[in-house]
């Protein structure tokens, strides 16, 4: 066993920390920060400072070079994703595009389709998000039901998508639409690549839980995308979806276990601040175990993406963890947020400009953990997964 | 960056598995289950484990033992576990750990060479089982600090005390400092009584150890720290049994639960199952990865080893008592017999769930090292 990383590993480290240092503005590193701005203000001023971290060559970290990536090992990728998180840098806007299409496109886009689809993306000149789930097909995406008929040139879409993240200020979607006849669910469909901006397409807000508006509904009404605007074959976008979701394999869950224990320590803050029963919360046995407990499950969560790293660096079969990794980073982000309710007590309620900002921050976390365990594939489907791909269990 | 075990770790592990598939199996285990007033060890098998220099896994090469890490100990035990292995393995790993930390050249001389023969086994009495974690000796009392001494007290739940040529005993001083220290024991000396004390977890044997004005040699090396860390390696190995308990009971639960048909089809298939089963995979991963790096951490002298000693043994603690529930549970009627092995891994769990240190001591010890240090 050897945790450390190696010599250049940790010379790129201290190069992303120095730059991190010049470019990340003291005010965005307090904790909070980002919930308190307007939602498109802050989105825009994301988005430029994520296109100055890729010109600087700090985005693409494990990308090949022929993309415009930095050529990086997977452990400079986690080395990225923790820094970043420790840094106080905002979360990335384009999470989709990096994370599913990117590679998606390097395996099996087109020559035109790498050249016109990366370099774009890495710069954040275009914001894309998933077109995947229907009111009819969450779990089941299979399911889905927006169809594009060929005429001439083109599909012609009709069809509605829902829960699009960053549906609001996405410029293209990848999105699975049924093109082709097929007797079983699975077969027919194309993975298209749609320009929002064009005819024919809608797109509103919905508001979360939370009264963000972060994500939204698309409606197509006979919108046109041309047919070289497909990804992969034409009538395997099963396949392709399928590849797709696979880039979450051996992604490292280092970036959420930095956040969260930075979060972790907002809230014994608060404990320490906080009255529970005639004194600090933090002096309470029982929140005692619950804040330890927290410490357990962040420090396996820590574990456990080195070992995933681990295995990536070292070539192995990830096979189906990756939903084990998820299940253990969202529950645990959801026991970070009722912890947080308990240390406030029934102050975990207030809400609005007069809530201090580290409490603000927390109560947002609290909010959207709530969404993590059903986007990307539920807790539910997960462990279906998990039980069938690595306990071994019958369907 | 390599957090995982290596070639030759994972080689030791599979020929840990294999001694223990041919030459301890379940029917084997039973025999000593069966059999509470016997010595608790399969005949034949310790002199098996002794053979590959396992005990000895701690022991430098000088002295015959493989001069391995504690990494490599927590694996064989963690195989040990998963088997619900019989014998004091455990026990002479950390009495052998005391002598070569603490013991002077000539105490190590004496028992080192046999205990990596395999002649020679050593039970530890560091830890008294209500006992605080951090108040080894806490019930023994030792006259006298120079070579010898008197030891008088009483500290029960010894594993294999029965057994041992020497029990290295944790005990405080008769004086004001009141200092803990460590004492090298022979169980036929005046004023001992050893009384063997059945247990639920009838895979391991133990016994009450009573002192009256013992004579026992110091191991001159065990001061406080040397204790401590003797009870933070001792942790680490429990809660490497349990890792490995919680394992096997979840692959066993696995087996069944795919040929056992209820309603038509194998019951592995109802989600109510899975999903439960599935969560206890992703704790039992967490474990397991924490199970590891304790080990590690204590044998690179980390920093944060003191914490992850307390990670690993609460969140093993939790899982095995979790996965050997749930192993009952999915067996059904069958899994409530006598006759069935869920019993071995379920009693197993609960002794050592409770052996040095239960998971809300080990709590409350992360949260007195994470929050009481205010920077």
């Amino acid at each position: 066993m050897d945790l450390t990383y190696s010599e250049a590993d940790e010379q790129f480290r201290a190069e992303l920390r120095a730059w991190l240092a010049d470019s990340v503005p003291p005010q965005w590193r307090t904790f909070g920060y980002w919930s308190r701005q307007d939602p498109d203000q802050s989105f825009d001023r994301r988005r430029d400072w994520e296109a100055a971290k890729a010109a600087a060559g700090f985005s693409g970290i494990d990308w090949p070079t022929e993309f415009g990536g930095r050529g990086g090992t997977p452990a400079q990728k986690a080395i990225h994703d923790e820094e970043l998180a420790r840094a106080g840098a905002p979360l990335t806007v384009n999470t989709l595009g990096l994370t599913f299409l990117a590679p998606t496109v390097m395996a099996i886009g087109t020559e035109a389709q790498k050249r016109e689809i990366i370099g774009p993306l890495l710069r954040n000149e275009v914001i894309w998000c998933q077109g995947f789930s229907e009111p009819d097909a969450g779990s089941d995406l299979a399911a889905v039901r927006t169809r594009g008929v060929r005429d001439g040139d083109h599909y012609v879409v009709n069809g509605q998508k829902i829960w699009t993240s960053n549906a609001l200020h996405a410029d293209r979607m990848f999105a699975l639409v049924r093109t082709h006849p097929g007797e079983r669910k699975h077969q027919g469909l194309s993975m298209l690549l749609i320009d929002l901006h064009s005819p024919g397409i809608e797109v509103r807000p919905l508001r979360q839980l939370s009264g963000s508006l972060d994500f939204g509904e698309v409606f197509f009404t006979d919108a046109r995308v041309p047919v070289d605007s497909v990804l992969g074959p034409p009538g395997e976008g099963w396949k392709v979806a399928m590849l797709l979701l696979s880039f979450e394999r051996g992604s490292s869950a280092i970036g959420q276990y930095t956040a969260f224990r930075r979060e972790l320590d907002e809230v014994i803050s608060l404990a320490r601040r906080t009255e529970r029963g005639g004194r600090p919360a933090i002096e309470d046995p029982s929140i005692r175990q619950r804040i330890a407990q927290l410490h357990i499950e962040l420090e396996s969560l820590r574990l456990h993406s080195l070992h995933v790293l681990t295995q990536v660096e070292q070539g192995r079969e990830l096979g189906a963890t990756s939903s084990l990794t998820k299940l253990q980073w969202s529950q645990t982000h959801q026991d970070l947020g009722d912890l947080f309710t308990e240390v406030a007590g029934a102050d975990h309620q207030l809400t609005g400009d007069d809530v201090d900002a580290a409490r603000y921050g927390l109560q947002r976390a609290f909010l959207w953990s709530r969404s993590e365990t059903i986007w990307g594939g539920s807790s539910e489907v997960q462990r279906n997964i998990v039980a069938e791909q690595l306990l071994g269990l019958p369907r | 960056m390599e957090f995982a075990l290596d070639e030759e770790q994972l080689g030791l592990q599979s020929a840990v598995r294999d001694l223990i598939a041919a030459h301890s199996p379940l029917d084997v285990v039973r025999t000593v289950v069966d059999s509470p007033q016997s010595d608790g060890v399969p005949a034949g098998l310790w002199a098996r484990i002794a053979d590959q220099g396992w005990p000895a896994v701690l022991i430098p090469q000088e002295y015959g033992g493989l001069g391995l890490g504690l990494l490599e100990a927590a694996v064989i035990t963690r195989c040990l576990g998963a088997g619900v292995v019989p014998g004091p393995v455990a026990a002479s790993m950390i009495g052998g750990e005391a002598i070569r930390r603490a013991g002077s050249a000539e105490q190590q001389a004496t028992w080192l060479p046999g205990l990596a023969e395999g002649r020679i086994r050593l039970a530890v009495a560091l830890l008294r089982p209500s006992a605080a974690w951090d108040r080894p000796g806490d019930s023994v009392k030792a006259a006298g600090q120079t070579a010898e001494g008197k030891l008088t007290g009483e500290i029960g739940q010894v594993e294999y005390a029965h057994l041992a040529d020497r029990i290295v005993v944790a005990a405080e001083a008769d004086d004001a400092t009141a200092e803990v220290g460590l004492w090298l024991v022979d169980p036929a000396s005046t004023g001992v009584t050893s009384t063997r004390t059945p247990t639920l977890d009838a895979t391991t044997r133990t016994s009450t150890l009573t002192l009256t004005g013992v004579e026992a040699e110091r191991l001159p090396g065990g001061d406080p720290a040397t204790v401590a860390d003797l009870v933070s390696r001792a942790t680490v190995l429990a809660a490497n049994d349990l890792v490995g308990i919680a394992r096997a009971a979840l692959t066993r639960t696995v087996d069944y639960l795919r040929t056992r048909e209820q309603f038509g089809k194998p019951i592995g298939s109802f989600q109510a199952l899975k999903h439960q089963l599935a969560d206890l995979l992703v704790g039992l991963t967490m474990a397991e990865h924490a199970g590891w790096y304790a080990a590690h951490a204590l044998d690179a002298q980390l920093p944060d080893a003191a914490l992850a000693v307390s990670v690993a043994k609460a969140k093993a603690s939790d899982v095995a008592r979790l996965a050997t529930a749930r192993m009952i549970q999915y067996h059904g009627g069958i899994g409530y017999t006598w006759e069935h092995e869920t019993h071995f891994f379920f009693k197993r769990a609960r002794r050592l769930e409770q052996t040095y240190g239960d998971a809300v001591q080990h709590r409350a010890r992360i949260a007195a090292l994470t929050l009481d240090r205010v920077p």
